[in-house]
């Protein structure tokens, strides 16, 4: 119940206008820019809330800090993207909003959402996140969109700059995946520095936790069920697999000279299982799974797209990387066609583990593509295979 | 603009004059620039306790020898002198510019407005050296604020102790700020007879 008073500083550049985040980034940014200003003014009664826009021909101020949550939300629309975005005066304007609020017991605190790219060197970044340092004032950096020309450092930079006492906060939200503002709703920005955080954003958090897929089996239960049934039958399967791979990979572990590679990949996917929260669990444990399946995979072309396998998914970055080392590696191994390789590469198997994980859209055209090259391989072998019946995983 | 005493100053009779930091509103005393935040409060003690240098003192952010405090007293009061113990190695303050009865400056309005007095500090470890003001200016003081600009050289700039000499007028400048206001009601603060258990009400 910090007493707070804070500006929101809006990108609104011509970056703004891609569908990396759905439906556009714009449209993203201002979705959790309102839930923002909810949970702020949720929060205590007496905080106020601004907003300020940085692109275009100049900053400009849509409205001072103040407590009207109709307000605030009324001016944030018919907003225009266009331009490039003025990071270090929509700082400093947000600044100066600040230091003239009306009740100066309150906190200063700027939100700063940063989806295109930064034209200032780092210098002049440093310079400035010290002069808010100095005049107390937290900083709180939401970094979306591409990372492009340094500017990841940029920010790092900025927000090392202008920490103290971890007030400030920096989060970074890859493109793909989940939305921004849910995103958000875990990250301190919304829950305030390490109290209990506000009843809003609170149930809103654990709302979205206790779904499994992130899709509220209130809002759409046809969904909600078809996954749920999906993801126990591609469990029960998974653990036939997983049994009949443990039995090879006893065997053929011993003459591998891979197994410091396994090490490593078990290493990582535990990480990863110890890491995860509780709904990731399962999803895990999956992709534990999957990583020893991918083991014994061989024979499927070494030449497989990079770039797609990147783009794939955000969250299964790991799974990508497992893939690609793992076939990268079996190239070199000579183990002949396992009943494992046989089980990756049939077509229905990846979309079923993929449309199981949360934020993953089997639809999407790059993991489309990446489905399409793994199948390309396996012609052969899908003629023989006959006792993996391809269950719907859809 | 120093006195030195001419009398050998024994604590129990100096402390007495130094004893307007007892009327200091410490929990809203609040510092820009420093180090740890909340330190600020630890450089008002009492007059024997000046030099004891094993607690925390307050230091400014490295390389950036500039410090604010801003120090709100509970009634308003009449300043005479003003006493600073700073820290060794140049890490003293220089110069110290006072602003009286205003609230929320930080360092650009301090750096452009016109400070009501202004002074040039020397290094003063044992705190016997006091800067007179200018009475005139200093009769009814509800909150003052420090501005030390500079250090002698040293990387970042430390205080370790500031003292008021003058005297406390009990009236009170600001009555409305202490009232606490609903702005959502909180049922439990309305708790009806009924629900705390009932009772018989009382005559005496």
């Amino acid at each position: 119940m910090v007493l707070e008073a804070t500006m929101i500083c809006i990108d609104n550049s011509e970056w703004m206008r891609n569908g990396d985040y759905s439906p556009s980034r714009f449209q993203a940014q201002a979705d959790a820019v309102n839930l923002l200003c909810g949970a702020k003014t949720q929060s205590n009664p007496e905080n106020t809330v601004g907003i300020l826009t940085m692109a275009g021909k100049q900053v400009r101020v849509l409205t001072t800090p103040t407590s009207d949550l109709g307000k605030i939300l009324s001016c944030m629309h018919g907003l225009e993207v266009g331009g490039e975005m003025n990071l270090s005066a929509g700082i400093q304007v947000a600044q100066l909003a600040l230091k003239h609020r009306q009740n100066k017991n309150q906190q200063q605190r700027i939100i700063v959402f940063a989806g295109s790219p930064v034209q200032y060197d780092k210098k002049m970044l440093e310079t400035i996140g010290k002069k808010l340092k100095k005049n107390n004032v937290s900083l709180d950096i939401v970094d979306f969109g591409d990372d492009e020309e340094g500017k990841l450092e940029k920010l790092d930079a900025l927000f090392a700059a202008v920490n103290s006492n971890e007030s400030s906060h920096i989060i970074h939200i890859p493109p793909g995946g989940a939305a921004i503002s849910t995103a958000l709703m875990s990250t301190p920005v919304f829950t305030g520095d390490g109290e209990g955080g506000s009843g809003f954003a609170a149930a809103a958090a654990a709302g979205g936790g206790d779904f499994d897929f992130g899709v509220d089996p209130n809002l759409d239960p046809e969904l909600a069920l078809a996954l749920r049934v999906s993801m126990e039958e591609e469990r029960a399967r998974q653990e036939a697999a997983a049994k009949r791979a443990a039995d090879e990979a006893a065997r053929q572990e011993k003459g591998e000279p891979s197994n410091s590679q396994d090490a490593t990949m078990v290493g990582k996917a535990a990480e990863a299982t110890n890491n995860a929260s509780e709904p990731m669990d399962e999803v895990n444990a999956l992709l534990q799974q999957a990583i020893a399946l991918s083991m014994e995979n061989s024979g499927s072309d070494p030449s497989v797209h990079d770039s797609e396998m990147a783009e794939a998914t955000n969250e299964d970055q790991d799974l990508a990387m497992a893939l690609q080392i793992s076939i990268q590696e079996a190239a070199k191994a000579s183990s002949s066609q396992s009943d494992m390789s046989k089980v990756l590469e049939d077509p229905s198997f990846m979309p079923s583990v993929l449309a199981s994980l949360p934020g993953v859209d089997p639809d999407d055209p790059s993991v489309k593509e990446l489905l399409a090259s793994l199948q390309g391989q396996s012609e052969q072998s899908k003629q023989k295979n006959e006792d993996n019946p391809p269950s719907d995983g859809k | 603009m120093a006195c030195l005493h001419d009398h050998s100053c024994e604590d129990n009779d100096c402390s007495s004059n130094w004893s307007l930091y007892k009327h200091i509103d410490l929990p809203k005393v609040s510092a820009l620039n420093e180090a740890v935040p909340g330190s600020a409060k630890s450089v008002f003690k009492p007059w024997e306790h000046r030099l004891n240098s094993s607690e925390e003192h307050l230091e400014s952010n490295e390389g950036d020898p500039e410090l604010l405090v801003y120090i709100p007293f509970t009634s308003d009061v009449k300043i005479k002198s003003i006493a600073i113990i700073g820290g060794t190695d140049g890490t003293s303050p220089s110069k110290m510019r006072a602003f009286i009865n205003r609230d929320g400056i930080d360092f650009s309005d301090a750096q452009n407005m016109q400070a009501v007095q202004e002074w040039d500090l020397v290094e003063n470890l044992n705190g016997l050296l006091e800067f007179q003001t200018r009475y005139a200016k200093f009769q009814s003081v509800a909150s003052i604020t420090l501005h030390f600009p500079d250090n002698f050289g040293g990387d970042t700039s430390q205080i370790h102790y500031i003292g008021f000499k003058g005297e406390a007028t009990q009236l009170k400048r600001d009555v409305v700020a202490t009232i606490v206001y609903e702005l959502m009601p909180n049922p439990s603060d309305h708790k009806t007879k009924a629900e705390s258990g009932g009772g018989f009400s009382q005559v005496e």
